[in-house]
């Protein structure tokens, strides 16, 4: 099984340990990786979505286009790269004008977008692609009395119709609590188990606002769960949940830290990872429930 | 220029702008005239949440009304998180968040953007990435990667590429960041 890598920004410069654990779950899943070198920004919504939607498209179609050429579908462990490509996906395959628009731009730069890939979230592919039976049968070290929050991040989840891989019940998400339950954590539901993380625009424009948003939730989980682990899909929510609490901290708004990992670098660690390499640029420590879980 | 809209305590509708729904409609938000402002999208809206003037439904209803200069002057556009949740939620199938990106776009050409926009298109055209830190060379080469992930700030010619689709949007005519051929390969 090969599949190309869409890295996105925020893991390329941010949160390379994400990117590590990427590379390192995966090929140990038995899916080889490829770099789609030339890749670019998805690209996000503040720049091009916000100016113009065909140029928006235009250079999503050209990271389709790279990867169509190797005849691979593309991952991304980053939410926000997953909707704004998924987007592009829906648009060019159910908008001819656009799509013809678009290929002009392309034929300018010897490009062409066939639609002959697909944008494809992490968590769906280890999913629906790998599936659990196999990602059980390869684990070395299990999560036995552990306790994760799941945060699913919105964009894997809605809008739902232009997804092909899903949820059942798109409102009540599963699947992230499934793949942290089969590694061996409880992953117990809580109140605020829906609500935004703040990250993105929103962190952006008014830093206060956004952080209302994460303290909210993160007192929830602290409160009802108590969770050794938070535990999301999305680049963008392990960035917010990570760095919000030292501040939250430091402002005097919570007196905790609960460690967070994407899934990919948890994943990765139970498959034999070295903690250091696939989580080492957390800022709220985790290395110490991470070592513990190797010690088993 | 972009204040809250807190400071707007009476709104005077004779002050409207006629055309502003159409103006949206073109620019990408097509079934605004749909909304019965039933409040779905509201209720689902980060940006309710977080006490932002202006989310969804409020924004809808402003276009309605042809408020132009009201949101123009509002910073809430900008704080929406592209979740889709009011997409997913509406009965209508208006496409808030399509609304949302439609309204940016009409502020875009009012210049009526943040600087942390502009910071993130600059960046989009100079490196092919919205998000990017030049000090992240070192921690990559730290965990075992090469100090450039394999993407356009590796590789001259595919970010050329980036920048020759760039050139030929509305991006270049706006004239909202400088656009030459050279980005961090240049001079």
């Amino acid at each position: 099984m090969k599949v190309g890598f869409f890295i996105g920004c925020n893991i390329a410069f941010n949160r390379p340990d994400l990117e590590q654990a990427v590379r390192y779950a995966f090929p140990a899943l038995g899916v080889e990786l490829d770099d789609l070198e030339g890749q670019s920004c998805c690209p996000t919504w503040g720049t091009m979505p916000s100016i113009d939607p065909v140029g928006w498209y235009a250079v999503g179609a050209r990271n389709f286009a790279i990867a169509e050429e190797k005849g691979v579908e593309m991952i991304t462990v980053c939410s926000t790269c997953y909707g704004s490509l998924a987007k592009t996906t829906h648009k060019l395959q159910t908008h001819r004008e656009t799509r013809n628009r678009v290929n002009r731009l392309l034929k300018s730069i010897g490009k062409e977008y066939r639609g002959t890939s697909r944008i494809r979230h992490a968590v769906y592919y280890l999913y629906d692609e790998i599936g659990p039976e196999k990602i059980k049968a390869l684990i070395k070290h299990g999560l036995e009395r552990l306790s994760v929050a799941v945060q699913p991040g919105c964009l894997s989840l809605w809008p739902s119709e232009i997804h092909p891989e899903k949820e059942a019940d798109i409102f009540h998400p599963k699947i992230l609590q499934e793949l942290c339950e089969l590694l061996g954590a409880s992953a117990p539901p809580y109140s605020r188990f829906l609500d935004c993380c703040g990250m993105g625009g929103m962190r952006s424009t008014d830093m206060e606002k956004s952080f209302k948003l994460v303290e909210r939730k993160l007192v929830a989980m602290k409160k009802e769960l108590n969770p050794d682990l938070i535990v999301t899909g999305c680049s963008s929510c392990l960035i917010q949940f990570d760095t919000a609490q030292e501040f939250l901290q430091n402002k005097g708004k919570i007196n905790f830290a609960i460690p967070v990992l994407h899934y990919v670098q948890l994943l990765a660690v139970c498959l034999g990872a070295e903690p250091q390499q696939v989580a080492g640029l957390a800022r709220t420590p985790v290395l110490h429930v991470l070592n513990k879980i190797r010690e088993g | 220029m972009l204040k809250s809209a807190e400071t707007f305590e009476i709104i005077n509708l004779s002050k409207s702008e006629a055309g502003f729904a159409e103006e949206i409609k073109k620019m990408g938000g097509e079934r605004i005239l749909e909304c019965i402002q039933c409040g779905k999208c509201a209720a689902t809206c980060p940006l309710a949440l977080a006490g932002f003037s202006f989310f969804n439904k409020r924004v809808i209803h402003a276009i309605l009304n042809g408020l132009k200069e009201v949101l123009l002057n509002d910073i809430s556009i900008w704080a929406c998180q592209s979740c889709n949740r009011c997409t997913e939620t509406c009965p209508r199938r208006v496409d808030p968040f399509e609304i949302m990106m439609a309204m940016r776009r009409v502020a875009v050409r009012k210049y009526a953007l943040p600087a942390t926009a502009i910071k993130g298109i600059k960046s989009l055209y100079d490196v092919g990435h919205a998000v990017y830190l030049s000090e992240a060379g070192e921690p990559r080469k730290k965990l075992g990667l090469p100090e450039k992930p394999p993407t356009t700030v590796a590789d001259p010619e595919a970010l050329a590429e980036v920048q020759a689709i760039l050139r030929k949007t509305s991006l270049a005519t706006l004239g909202i960041i400088p656009m030459g051929e050279f980005g961090i390969f240049g001079i």
